[in-house]
């Protein structure tokens, strides 16, 4: 019954847009129904939306990770340190890049699940010396990186940009593990009840350090694409990232409380935000409300996560 | 690859040739983007002025300081020239933000992009503004790798020097300072720079540390205290962030050392104006930020009416002001 009304709210989103989209179309009808314009939304949330492929299978899981924005820093940083100052070739580089942000995940799944810290306190901690380390490393950004490394982020494929295919790739491979492996349904029961999780012989806690893992991983990837795309890594990459891709995926349907939400959801959520800030720029409506438009909209999921939660607990 | 089309199962051909489609469908991004003048798409221009829109993009567009001086000069202007202005961008400060919000901007066309020059990695949207021909002068910090129309501002390198040399003239020399403001941010790095390369001709002055005050009052207050314990002998402390003087200030009265710890810093908000009259701050360093925004918005306007067929000024500095005690009234 649940799982129904929750899949509803992926169709209400879904509806939503929609709307917006037809809305938006006929008030703006030169400027943002163009593929050009579509093009330009996609690629400006490929980011976000690789990294909230991560956060949904945390937040499935019952946990949820407030560094993944300083991750997105490092590892850019990282990667461009590398190359420029050791000149190390481009694959090591990255692969040095992402094997750091893995275990970044590694350190707060262990101290999480095994040595029992708060998720929020010891991520929170993790956001903080994740980006004094970004800073320290790259101080005030590195320019000039390698044309091959460029080339990954600002290639074109059928003239769309590559950080959106690998966005669709990251959905599409985890939508197909989550949905049929039985290791990737593990995420379910453990955020549905971790207890019973543990009783029916799943290892939760090795479940639990895998999801911050995989979440470390993406936000790694994305930072190192994103430097790729900007032909430089700042250290101040990623800035609030953590509560804008947390929107994102209660919105596309996940709760804070686990055991629900699906890896589509987090494109939906992500694609309903990056159509919300477009409208606002063709519309030119100011930065500050950008901020207030955010919270309402993080608020009123959260308000109806719970009312629907409520309403649940009474059927049932 | 022809030749051994043989050996290959029906199933690698279809995927050898999935990948030849891809690969041929792939386009890689141009060698050196940073001459990417290519191909100026003649705009059709609109003669009537009430059409035109000036839009302005900066990154934490919510900064009082950016509120007070860009922000209003720009918005005065507009209505003076009777022309349409927006101010846009992310609230926090995100340069890939700004970056994405001039990306869907160029695809609506404005008569004129004034841009906050926040990160060298800007250039490739600013070169492509440049290259949908739409007039883009940068402000405040410059882009030099980028093919920026305009650029009016201050240096950052010039803001440290002025604050060490005012340093080193009020401590005669001799003491210890720190220094804060957002670390990481290429502009702030540079008058970081600055103050050091003006201290080094001054050997008995030692520095003790740089922080972050995350442009925070509170965490520049806090800073500031700790320092004070750790060097209960510090002499001096620079700021570099308009919130940096406040806090420094707040810490520095707390600790019961006003006017014995030097404070320089930059900005010169109502609060840093009634410090330096209190005799708290020694000395802030004012950019005249009215000026980037106001002929930032001027210069486009010329670029678009052709008012003068010399074209525009390329490089403008638009020069610092120094604010002590003594002239502090002229400012408040």
């Amino acid at each position: 019954m649940l799982k129904k009304i929750i899949e509803d709210r992926v169709f209400s989103l879904l509806t939503m847009l929609i709307v917006v989209v037809i809305v938006a179309s006929i008030v703006f009808p030169n400027t943002f129904p163009t593929f050009d314009n579509f093009r330009q939304i996609l690629l400006n949330l490929s980011i976000d939306t690789i990294v909230a492929v991560g956060m949904m299978i945390l937040l499935i899981s019952g946990a949820f990770d407030l560094s993944v924005g300083s991750v997105v820093a490092f590892a850019g940083c990282m990667t461009a340190y590398l190359m420029q100052f050791y000149n190390v070739p481009v694959p090591l580089a990255i692969l040095a890049g992402i094997t750091a942000s893995l275990i970044i995940g590694w350190v707060n799944g262990f101290l999480i699940a095994y040595q029992g810290i708060n998720p929020m306190i010891q991520t929170l901690a993790m956001m903080g010396i994740v980006r004094g380390l970004a800073l320290m490393v790259s101080g005030s950004g590195i320019q000039n990186l390698p044309y091959w490394f460029n080339a990954i982020g600002q290639s074109k494929l059928f003239g769309i940009q590559m950080p959106v295919w690998y966005m669709l790739l990251t959905v599409g491979t985890f939508a197909l593990l989550v949905n049929k492996t039985i290791i990737f349904r593990r995420f379910y029961y453990i955020g549905g009840n971790e207890k019973a999780a543990d009783l029916s012989g799943i290892r939760v806690k090795r479940m639990k350090m895998i999801g911050f893992i995989i979440s470390a991983t993406l936000a790694g990837v994305a930072g190192i694409l994103l430097s790729s795309r900007l032909g430089a890594a700042l250290p101040t990459m990623g800035r609030g990232l953590e509560l804008r891709v947390i929107t994102a995926v209660i919105l596309g349907g996940a709760s804070l409380s686990g055991g629900y939400g699906k890896i589509s959801g987090a494109l939906l959520g992500a694609l309903f935000m990056g159509i919300i800030s477009n409208i606002m720029v063709i519309a030119r409506i100011s930065g500050y409300w950008q901020e207030i438009i955010l919270g309402i909209i993080l608020i009123s999921t959260l308000w109806l996560d719970k009312s629907l939660q409520k309403k649940y607990s009474t059927i049932a | 690859m022809m030749t051994s089309k043989h050996f290959l199962s029906p199933a690698s051909k279809a995927l050898a040739v999935a990948v030849l489609f891809l690969a041929a469908a792939c386009e890689l991004p141009p060698r050196n983007s940073a001459s990417g003048v290519s191909a100026t798409s003649s705009r059709q221009q609109d003669s009537t002025i009430a059409n035109e829109e000036y839009v302005m993009v900066t990154t934490a567009v919510t900064m009082p300081m950016y509120v007070h001086h860009d922000q209003a000069a720009f918005k005065k202007w507009g209505k003076k020239m009777g022309v349409k202005v927006s101010i846009l961008g992310p609230a926090e400060w995100d340069v890939p933000a700004q970056i994405n919000t001039l990306e869907e901007l160029i695809g609506t066309r404005p008569t004129g992009i004034l841009v906050n020059g926040t990160d060298p990695a800007i250039a490739q949207v600013i070169n492509k503004a440049v290259a949908a021909g739409i007039p883009t002068v940068v402000y405040d910090s410059d882009i030099p790798n980028s093919n920026r129309h305009a650029f009016l501002g201050t240096d950052w390198y010039e803001i440290g020097k002025m604050q060490g040399e005012e340093m080193a003239r009020l401590l005669k020399g001799k003491g210890k300072i720190a220094y804060m403001g957002i670390l990481g941010l290429t502009n702030m790095e540079s008058g970081f720079q600055g103050l050091l390369d003006v201290l080094k001709k001054y050997p008995g002055i030692e520095v003790v540390g740089k922080y972050d005050d995350k442009a925070n009052v509170e965490e520049a207050a806090r800073i500031t205290s700790d320092v004070i314990a750790a060097h209960p002998d510090i002499s001096g402390v620079c700021g570099f962030d308009s919130n940096s003087g406040p806090g420094i200030a707040l810490a520095v009265r707390e600790a019961g050392k006003a006017g014995t710890i030097k404070i320089t810093t930059v900005d010169w908000e109502p609060e840093h104006l009634q410090l330096v009259k209190d005799g708290t701050i020694q000395m802030l360093v004012g950019q005249k930020r009215e000026l980037f925004t106001w002929y930032g918005a001027q210069f486009l306007y010329d670029m678009v009416h052709h008012t003068n067929n010399v074209g525009i000024p390329y490089q403008i500095n638009t020069g610092l002001m120094r604010i002590t005690k003594e002239n502090v009234d002229e400012y408040m």
